[in-house]
């Protein structure tokens, strides 16, 4: 519940900071209508840039993959001997 | 396999920087630029930048709601 209310105030904060920039022409009038939107679709862009980036950052650790299926093979012979079941390759 | 990773992740950010920069010139640096200057040829009238971003979060939501209402039927 605080959680939901921290961010309607959030939200009430930044629709006054917008009211007040346009009463007060700051800014000129078509800018202060526009940013709302501007600042959404930026948004939007950002979230994509930062998961393209992560993409492509991403570390694949190939010697922890060659010794991971070693692992594999070892648990699956032991689990074959004692009669476990272990499923089809 | 990386390879692939590594060339969506790319074309995901190519993508986003290049709407974001699209749609700041549009906004922002267009208003200031007279009218009979050639770059005003690559960009759509300035209503199109309410309505293209309004109408995808539209489809978005629509597209997700009907997704969560399909998976809700299943």
């Amino acid at each position: 519940m605080k959680h939901v209310l921290k961010i309607m105030a959030l939200l009430v904060a930044i629709s006054a900071f917008w009211i007040g920039l346009l009463e007060t022409s700051v800014v000129p009038r078509s800018y202060a209508w526009l940013l709302p939107i501007y600042l959404i679709v930026s948004l939007g862009c950002y979230g994509l840039l930062m998961v393209g980036i992560g993409l492509m950052l991403f570390p694949t650790c190939p010697q922890e993959a060659v010794l991971l299926q070693k692992d594999i093979a070892e648990a699956k012979e032991f689990l074959k001997n004692k009669g476990v079941d272990v499923g089809s390759d | 396999m990386e390879l692939a990773d590594k060339a969506v992740g790319f074309l995901l950010s190519a993508i986003s920087l290049s709407i974001f920069t699209y749609y700041t010139l549009w906004i922002i640096i267009l208003p200031f630029v007279e009218s009979d200057h050639f770059i005003h040829r690559y960009f759509l009238p300035q209503e199109y930048a309410i309505l293209i971003p309004v109408f995808a979060g539209a489809a978005l939501l629509s597209f997700l709601s009907m997704f969560v209402g399909w998976w809700s039927i299943k």
